[in-house]
């Protein structure tokens, strides 16, 4: 096992620092440095491909030792600009094959269903980019309900989070020797938060509140496309 | 019957361009309207992510770019057929791009279906979804992966058919063609 010096987040929703993405991952990269892990994160843009290869980001990428990836799940998948993102990381591995060494890579998505598994396919396909990319899969993470989060850091004492937080500290603690996130750490992250049966009817609250706020409650199931 | 091609890939001339041809004189043969779109040429932004197609202006999405029109385009189609090279086992940015900038067709409602959450749709149309995925090389892990995806797709925008297939560069045209066939005909396209 070869121990990372040196981490970096990718967090790949267009919410920035303001999301569940930016949360996950803020308190691993704590928790890495913690460890002695020099740790770093940088937001995935929206850039045409020609402008991701040339962006820093590729090649800050494959600088790291640890490339750590929290994501939103969208439409069942990584969200568009992540995987414009990740193509450019890839292609680079022609570059710097000479380089050599291992880079490891984990993922962590974050989806608004109470299914955690419902990412399982946005996790398989960070894994066939791990290995198109020449990274080591040190695993993925899936948190349902990422909106119960919504973008507040974790650590603040808030007890519905304390099993993410220890599914994280475990996680934490096995990339910092260099070693695949551990099962229980992925079985914390995926307990979900509120039943689901619960959670349709205080989800379907939430949207007519959000409308109400905005008065447009009675236009919610507008058909502006209709035939 | 109404059909949309959508055509995610990244260069012109290439493969998955003579597909989009061909199914376009299969669906016209078939007696289907299609439309098309080039989704490279399209001048179209990454979603934001906030849910203003929801809750803001419900069904449209508040960045006023070609998306609109695909999204518009979705609605009025009785299938879409998506056209993307295989990346990772899911599909090019250009054309997640179009499928993330499109959920504002559905309802921000959840509701329970077979064990899972889904969201209530906000239109009563009948819809079917065929994934057409192209590899450089053949690797039968990553075309499972692809068509794990668009059965997920097609069971959160609650299509009432999918399909998928996944074809090769290096293939003979004609083995192309007959899945191309077959994959119509899953998806009750009479050709
Ligand atoms: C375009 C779009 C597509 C989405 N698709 C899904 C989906 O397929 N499944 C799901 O569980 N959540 C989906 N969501 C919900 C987000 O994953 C969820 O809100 C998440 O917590 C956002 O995380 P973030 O704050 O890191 O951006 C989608 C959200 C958006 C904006």
């Amino acid at each position: 096992m070869s121990r990372p010096r040196s981490a970096l987040l990718l967090v790949g929703s267009p919410r920035g620092a303001r999301s569940t993405s930016a949360s996950l991952g803020g308190y691993l990269l704590e928790r890495l440095a913690g460890q002695g892990v020099t740790a770093s994160a940088r937001f995935v843009e929206d850039l045409p491909s020609a402008a991701t290869q040339d962006h820093g980001l590729p090649a800050a990428a494959r600088a790291a030792d640890l490339l750590i990836a929290s994501f939103p799940l969208y439409v069942d998948a990584l969200p568009a600009p992540v995987t414009r993102a990740m193509e450019a990381i890839a292609a680079g591995r022609l570059q710097d094959r000479a380089t050599g060494g291992r880079r490891d890579f984990v993922a962590m998505v974050n989806c608004g269903f109470p299914e955690a598994q419902q990412a399982e396919v946005a996790l398989a396909i960070c894994r066939r980019f791990a290995a198109a990319a020449g990274f080591c899969w040190l695993g993925g993470l899936a948190m349902g309900l990422g909106g119960t989060l919504g973008g507040r850091p974790l650590g603040q004492g808030d007890g519905r989070f304390g099993h993410v937080e220890e599914g994280l500290d475990l996680a934490a603690a096995a990339l910092a020797r260099g070693e695949a996130v551990p099962e229980r750490a992925v079985r914390l992250l995926a307990r979900p938060i509120v039943p689901p049966a619960r959670f349709v009817a205080m989800g379907n609250r939430y949207w007519s509140a959000k409308a109400a706020a905005r008065g447009i409650q009675d236009r919610l199931r507008d058909r502006p496309y209709q035939r | 019957m109404h059909a949309l091609l959508l055509n995610g890939a990244t260069r012109d001339g290439g493969y998955l361009d003579s597909v989009e041809r061909h199914l376009e004189a299969a669906l016209t043969g078939a007696g289907w309207e299609t439309d098309r779109v080039v989704l490279r040429r399209s001048k179209m932004a990454a979603c934001r992510g906030c849910f203003g197609c929801w809750i803001a202006t419900p069904g449209i999405c508040v960045i006023d770019d070609d998306a609109r029109e695909v999204a518009r385009l979705m609605v009025k189609s009785d299938l879409l057929v998506g056209l993307t090279p295989v990346v990772f086992g899911g599909y090019s940015a250009d054309f997640k791009k179009a499928l993330d900038r499109s959920i504002g067709n559905i309802l921000p409602f959840f509701i329970r279906q077979a064990g899972e959450v889904v969201h209530a749709r906000r239109y009563p149309y009948e819809w079917r979804l065929a994934g057409i995925g192209l590899q450089e090389r053949a690797d039968p892990d990553e075309a499972d992966l692809f068509r794990r995806l668009v059965a997920r797709n097609a069971r959160n925008f609650q299509c009432s058919r999918a399909g998928a297939t996944v074809l090769v560069e290096t293939d003979p045209w004609g083995k192309a063609a007959a899945e191309l066939t077959r994959l119509l005909e899953e998806m009750g396209v009479g050709v």
